[in-house]
């Protein structure tokens, strides 16, 4: 299948807790398209845009609840060639019902300062990350800040490959 | 000939504009055992990675290890400690891929 950059430009982590509602517009999360759709992460991103030393514990985790009502945010295929999907997954960052992030399923510790610092993850082939589905706990991963820190401005995306 | 390194991603943390963090803020991030190693002011670490095959969760390859990486030989990919021990005691596969296949397959036959 092809792949996809999903991505938020600019975003504040809001430091919550595991299995605590997220906050608004302080996380990125990634919802599968439907009940049996298939999303490979190929690569996970974070540079930091903060104006001043901002030590933030970030986490790449799946979540223990999935967000309602989700306000679509920026899905591009990486190919121009590549054809619309009939159920295109949902990259957001705001919902009526929030995500929370397992206690036990992070995937990924990418603490860093986002005063300039860079994380780039990337995956070998055949060992990405996985979703199915749309519903807990494989349905939806995201990238939020664990409690702890001083969380500061960044841009952040993910590589994915539905099919 | 295939080897093992064909599983081996790649992890950049980059610091060389940023005053990074120390190795007390990521002890304090360390989450259900696992670590990132602390890169410091003006650093950059290049390093392989593994995904557990069974929790899918990340591993960045310490060079200094001098134990062995866990190894599930039934799916053929690198387990993290944590899974490798479970394996250990069980001795069942638990890939999260064949999983994902067989929910994907069930889900397709209950639809069709």
């Amino acid at each position: 299948m092809s792949r996809w950059s999903v991505n938020v430009p600019t975003w504040t982590p809001v430091a919550v807790a595991d299995t605590t509602n997220f906050t608004d517009a302080g996380h990125m999360s990634l919802q599968g398209g439907s009940t049996t759709q298939r999303i490979n992460v190929i690569e996970v991103y974070m540079g930091g845009q903060a104006g001043a030393s901002s030590p933030t514990i970030m986490l790449l985790a799946r979540h223990s609840t999935v967000g309602v009502t989700l306000s679509v945010g920026r899905l591009a295929a990486l190919d121009p060639a590549t054809a619309a999907l009939a159920a295109p997954m949902v990259v957001f960052n705001t919902s009526t019902t929030k995500p929370q992030r397992s206690a036990t399923l992070s995937l990924l510790n990418l603490s860093f300062n986002a005063f300039g610092g860079i994380v780039r993850w990337v995956y070998s082939p055949g060992e990405e990350v996985g979703l199915l589905g749309s519903t807990a706990s494989l349905g939806e991963l995201g990238l939020s800040a664990f409690t702890g820190g001083t969380p500061g401005l960044m841009g952040s995306h993910m590589i994915i490959e539905p099919f | 000939m295939q080897t093992k390194r064909r599983h081996e991603g790649y992890v950049l943390i980059d610091n060389r504009e940023s005053p990074g963090v120390t190795p007390s803020f990521v002890q304090q991030s360390g989450q259900k055992g696992q670590s990132v190693p602390a890169v410091g002011e003006g650093k950059v670490l290049e390093a392989s990675t593994i995904t557990c095959a069974h929790c899918q969760r990340g591993v960045i390859l310490n060079p200094q290890r001098s134990h062995d990486r866990e190894w599930c030989s039934k799916c053929d990919h690198y387990l993290c400690d944590n899974c490798g021990l479970i394996k250990k005691v069980d001795g069942q596969c638990r890939n999260l891929n064949q999983l994902f296949d067989r929910l994907q397959e069930r889900a397709m036959h209950v639809r069709s």
